[in-house]
């Protein structure tokens, strides 16, 4: 028997079980909503109702979306024959911060991963190319991660997507030293990255 | 708590909490370990892009006296197998390898010939070696170490001292070879020409070379090879290996 009253006992489970919660932490916000107005419980109820009940994929970009297609996806002006393919839904949002991007997206849901068994078909790889050819895209941006399943899964998306279209362009975003980033601290990969991605410096 | 530093293969690794990571490494010194890396994904000096998967890195930890999950201070890249993380066939294979390894290689189990051989195999598996050779050179390997080798000197049913000059039958459930006399050939025990048993021995053995040199580039011993692996595997591990089904794309 635990030490809190049932129904609070109840929601410390249920928070619990969402990731990067402990216990303790789901004790001191349950204590928290308990101590504060019942307002506060009432939208945070509605509100992850409604992410269940109202968030879905966008049909075209496959992004989690109120509307369906999503606001990128219905904005004329922002089909400038580029499409920048990302992992997932928080890549994008990262990518769209800065606003510098004009041009549409494409979510994979997922990198290649042999070793947690995801393949090929179990991203939207067939999706990107058919869209590829009904949107008259010019440029793929690959914006996957720099990691050794996300560089995988870029290669392979350039490699297929060049067997149908010689004449698409597909660029890599950049790697190399981040910004506020010290030399000493990079691993050798990186620094020749960066070396052989070095830019003419314009003054 | 002891404080180690070895060079590890980085086998895999979880998003834990805001900017934590759970990573699971195969140390030369103390075998496959599990560790927590605090604030590993914002580090910029104490982990620099160290821990990214197959990767092979200065790993330097603690170990818990109690409990599964150790604790990472610090890594430094050493070699990242770039052959590795721009082709699928080469990532399928190498986490073949590392799922492998798991399986046969239980927590806290000390193999420097493992880790050796992981090494070695992704270091050939990044300079393009051939991934059929590959496979074969390093599943022979990994059963051997693991204490599977196949046993080639004699008849597994009469005992009889194996020459090396005549055809033998590949048994799975016996994990060895018999003569003719004493099993017939089928699809499930395989018929092995000489070559094929001699070749098998090399690898089992502490053979230096390639693995394309010791296979000679014959595909029809190199598919022999690879169906009585696979047989043999299949029986031994008993279970489904995930990155297998990725590996004939």
């Amino acid at each position: 028997m635990g030490i809190y009253p049932k129904s609070l006992e109840r929601l410390i489970e249920h928070l619990s079980r969402l990731p990067g919660i402990g216990q303790k932490s789901a004790a001191r916000i349950a204590l928290h909503v308990l101590r504060s107005d019942k307002q506060l419980s009432e939208d945070l109820a509605m509100s992850l109702i409604a992410v269940k009940e109202k968030i879905r994929l966008c049909s075209v970009c496959f992004n989690i979306t109120d509307d369906d297609p999503c606001r990128i996806c219905s904005d004329e002006n922002r089909a400038d024959g580029t499409l920048c393919v990302v992992e997932g839904p928080g890549d994008q949002l990262a990518l769209e911060e800065p606003g510098t991007f004009k041009g549409r997206y494409h979510v994979l849901h997922g990198v290649l991963s042999p070793l947690d068994g995801i393949g090929p078909k179990d991203l939207k790889i067939n999706e990107l190319l058919s869209r590829i050819s009904k949107e008259k895209i010019r440029e793929v941006i690959l914006a996957t991660n720099p990691t050794a399943e996300g560089e995988t899964t870029a290669s392979f998306i350039a490699g297929t997507l060049l067997k149908d279209r010689l004449d698409l362009k597909i660029t890599r975003i950049a790697l190399g030293v981040p910004m506020g980033g010290d030399l000493k601290y990079m691993d050798r990969m990186t620094i020749e990255h960066a070396m052989k991605s070095r830019m003419p410096v314009e003054l | 708590m002891d404080m180690h530093i070895s060079p590890s293969i980085i086998m895999r690794i979880k998003e834990f909490g805001e900017s934590d990571l759970i990573v699971t490494f195969f140390t030369r010194d103390h075998g496959r370990i599990k560790g927590v890396a605090k604030g590993a994904r914002r580090s910029r000096r104490r982990f620099s892009n160290s821990l990214d998967l197959f990767c092979l890195s200065d790993v330097e930890y603690s170990l818990k006296s109690n409990g599964d999950i150790h604790f990472l201070h610090s890594s430094k890249l050493i070699k990242p197998f770039p052959g590795i993380r721009s082709d699928f066939s080469a990532l399928s294979l190498a986490s073949y390898m590392i799922e492998l390894t798991e399986i046969l290689f239980p927590q806290n189990i000390v193999e420097k010939r493992m880790f050796e051989l992981l090494k070695n195999c992704f270091v050939l598996l990044s300079q393009g070696e051939r991934m059929d050779c590959l496979r074969i050179f390093f599943e022979t390997k990994a059963m051997s170490l693991g204490g599977y080798a196949v046993s080639l000197d004699k008849c597994c049913h009469c005992k009889r001292i194996y020459s090396g000059a005549g055809r033998a039958v590949f048994i799975p459930d016996r994990g060895g070879i018999s003569c003719l006399k004493c099993e017939r050939e089928s699809e499930y025990s395989i018929g092995l020409e000489p070559e094929a048993v001699n070749i098998l021995k090399t690898l089992q053995s502490e053979s230096d070379g390639s693995p394309s040199e010791i296979l000679q580039l014959d595909m029809k011993i190199i598919n022999k090879i690879r169906h009585l692996l696979k047989l043999h595997i299949d029986y031994r591990i008993g279970r489904k290996i995930k990155s297998a089904e990725y590996l004939d794309w």
